[in-house]
């Protein structure tokens, strides 16, 4: 396919799903210079920093990053399901549901939010197996879930979990009176989907939802995610560290490191425009698959830092091949660079994908 | 663009294909299970020669690991035979064999479960040099020590040559892994998912350091994933076995296998991978299977292993028979009826296309 065929069958399907990167629908989650902090025996750990951005209804956006980024910690705060050693000790985030009402996450009493989680906003978790109670057959962890929420009506819950299992091309038959024993990750994985839009949620965060399944099944995971954003109405941000899997799910991204938004912005800016130094490495790091030419591919230098000291002014510093003084002082703020593209680097008009630069770096860095 | 690479050699410069260094020959493997005996590999034949790269690439259950371990003496084939440097190593002498085990390492996929917590990084690698009188004494040991953590790019090695485990990166600990197979200058070196747990950013320093062993050392590298961006990257000078349920169903060189795949189910493989770039990725043409589900190792399905759920299947033919894997190009074996048929009669084996009359023929013989 040509190029220009190629951008205009993306387009064609970008108009298709709503949210689209110039979405001027409402705000449904406003998260606010929230930070998350982990007791540890060396004092608190910062896992979220000051991070901020705005989500709206239909969107669908991932959180990329790499182990100790912070992706699943905010997404985890997001839901109160944080362990019992971590706090939101700063920042807000406001939840306005399709109805208009708004939730002040980190302030609503323990009652309130069990009703609030999994009705208005649920998860799936990378691990589906966890999720799902081994000594209870798959129809009972729907009824039980729905009587939770005060519904107690078996049958329209029988009916609405079996139209879910053909949304997620589960044969009902085989599944609905199963174990989870008796399923396979990816069908335990769609089945886990399905829970969680059992009770209509206007907000689904995936966590990892393709991590440790086969391609194949990745494959059929990811179809299944984007026909249940065409039929039904939900926003959703998902947590990965595979790059391609927000390209092809998100219509926005945001990079995270070091517990912080470094650049945030629609998925075409990202992928093709990037600014931040940090998100050009992973890019960098990621080679195309299918085609017959080489593609050389660098490494970003060192190793990401322990969360228990991160480097002074920009924690990218010390690994970017474009830092100088000023990075090294000043941690630089997540500002506009144009349209709805955001970035958090003193330099980013001077990063280039070029791979001399970043060779040039690798040598003086040591390894990770 | 493959030229400028310096660890990119030009082809064969340094794979030298005299006598293979390495011959699996038939390779088979039982496991008992609790529903009966299951073929975890069958009928699996590579020759490795020096200086080569081979990836065994497949999902999970697909025997890789089992071909890995059978490569390196761990697990007893049920039937079919290792040679090391031409001779069967189920008949070596002692002293042949202990030589084999020390020119054949593995380094395995968990670099948090391989390396002892308590032993210091420079105890980790002077114990084997000591042992196996490598080095006669402690300090020449240390110094060898240093040498094999600089190889692996950990510099300055003072930062980590009394360090334990936990204070070290997961690459790091990887490094450290690499170093310690390195001790006994292995010929050959069995890599099972090595870099499968690491991140992204620092992947490919450590595939780069592993090449600069191969390029610079001549170790000659069996390396297992699932990963075929991976694979792409490291055996781009290499071949490909894609096993699919215990069979290698396609063989090759690493471009062609990749860039232009042949057996209906690499086609898959290749056509379900998303990739790092919106317009690409969106737009991939799909290849639907008649099935998601691989088949239990319990019930192999008769004929093909792949015929439940390939889009081109035969009835008849497919589902009754199982494809030897044939030459059907130059570098390249292939185990499908259909891909063999076509080639056979002139076709171009990437337009796979069933048509009544090219499957009534393959129903008649």
């Amino acid at each position: 396919m040509t190029d220009q065929a190629t951008r205009a069958a993306f387009e064609a399907e970008r108009n298709r799903t709503r949210g689209t990167a110039e979405s001027t629908a409402p705000v449904i989650l406003s998260i606010k210079d929230v930070s998350v902090q982990y007791k540890t025996p060396f004092g608190w750990m910062t896992a979220v920093r000051k991070s901020s951005m705005d989500i709206r209804r239909g969107e669908a956006v991932a959180l990329i990053g790499e182990s100790g980024s912070g992706k699943s910690t905010l997404g985890f705060a997001l839901l109160r399901m944080l362990p019992r050693a971590a706090r939101v000790n700063n920042g807000s985030a406001m939840f306005t549901d399709n109805e208009g009402k708004t939730y002040d996450l980190f302030s609503m009493s323990d009652k309130e939010f069990r009703d609030f989680r999994w009705s208005k906003c649920a998860m799936t978790f990378q691990a589906a197996q966890n999720v799902l109670n081994p000594v209870m057959r798959v129809s009972n962890i729907f009824y039980e879930t729905a009587k939770a929420h005060g519904w107690n009506d078996r049958k329209a819950v029988r009916e609405k979990t079996l139209d879910l299992f053909k949304k997620v091309q589960l044969d009902p038959r085989r599944v609905f009176d199963a174990y989870p024993h008796e399923l396979s990750g990816g069908m335990r994985q769609r089945v886990s989907i399905a829970l969680s839009l059992l009770l209509d949620p206007d907000l689904l965060i995936l966590d990892e939802p393709t991590t440790a399944l086969d391609i194949i099944t990745q494959r059929a995971i990811i179809d299944v995610v984007k026909s249940l954003r065409e039929q039904l109405d939900f926003t959703m941000i998902f947590i990965s560290h595979d790059l391609s899997l927000a390209a092809e799910l998100a219509d926005r991204v945001a990079t995270m490191y070091a517990g912080e938004i470094v650049e945030y912005g629609p998925v075409r800016d990202v992928f093709y425009e990037p600014e931040h130094p940090y998100t050009v490495g992973l890019l960098n790091a990621v080679p195309p698959i299918t085609g017959e030419e080489f593609t050389p591919l660098v490494a970003i230098p060192g190793a990401t830092p322990n969360l228990l000291s991160i480097p002074s002014g920009c924690p990218f510093h010390p690994r970017c091949p474009f830092a100088t003084e000023i990075c090294v002082n000043v941690n630089p703020p997540l500002e506009e660079v144009g349209g709805t593209h955001y970035v958090a680097c003193h330099h980013h008009d001077q990063v280039t994908r070029d791979q001399e630069v970043w060779e040039g770096m690798e040598a003086t860095v040591a390894a990770g | 663009m493959l030229q400028d690479r310096t660890v990119q050699p030009e082809t064969d410069a340094t794979i030298d294909r005299g006598e293979p260094i390495m011959r699996l020959d038939h390779l088979r493997r039982d496991f008992a299970s609790r529903n009966g005996d299951i073929t975890a590999v069958d009928n699996v034949s590579f020759d490795l020669y020096k200086g080569d790269i081979l990836c065994l690439v497949g999902e999970s259950g697909s025997g890789k690991t089992t071909v890995a371990r059978m490569a390196a003496g761990l697990l007893k084939p049920t039937r079919g035979k290792v040679y090391f440097e031409g001779k069967d190593i189920y008949e070596m002498s002692k002293k042949e064999f202990g030589e084999y085990r020390r020119a054949v390492q593995i380094i395995h996929q968990d670099p948090y479960a391989s390396l002892n917590p308590i032993h210091t990084v420079g105890d980790m690698l002077r114990a084997p040099l000591l042992k196996h009188k490598i080095c006669r004494n402690r300090a020449e040991a240390t110094k060898r020590a240093s040498e094999l953590l600089e190889l692996v790019d950990c510099r300055p090695v003072e930062n980590f040559i009394d360090k334990y485990p936990h204070q070290l990166s997961g690459g790091q600990r990887q490094r450290i892994s690499i170093a310690r197979a390195m001790t006994l200058n292995p010929r050959v070196i069995v890599a099972d998912e090595s870099v499968s747990m690491v991140d992204v950013s620092i992947r490919v320093s450590l595939l780069n350091t592993m090449l600069k062993l191969r390029n610079e050392l001549g170790v000659t590298f069996l390396f297992i994933t699932h990963d075929l961006s991976v694979v792409k990257y490291f055996a781009w000078e290499g071949n490909i076995g894609v096993m699919y349920v215990g069979k290698v169903v396609e063989y090759g060189r690493t471009p062609g296998v990749i860039g232009r795949s042949m057996h209906p189910y690499t086609r898959a493989l290749a056509a379900a991978i998303p990739e790092a770039d919106p317009d690409l990725t969106r737009s991939k043409e799909k290849l639907q299977l008649r099935s998601l589900d691989i088949p239990q190792l319990t019930e192999l399905p008769d004929g093909c292993v792949f015929h439940p759920r390939c889009p081109y299947w035969v009835q008849g033919l497919c589902d009754v028979k199982m494809p030897p894997l044939v030459r059907v190009a130059e570098d390249r074996e292939v185990a499908c009826h259909v891909v063999q048929a076509i080639v056979e009669r002139g076709g171009n084996p990437r337009d796979l296309e069933v048509t009544d009359q090219l499957a009534n023929e393959l129903m008649r013989k």
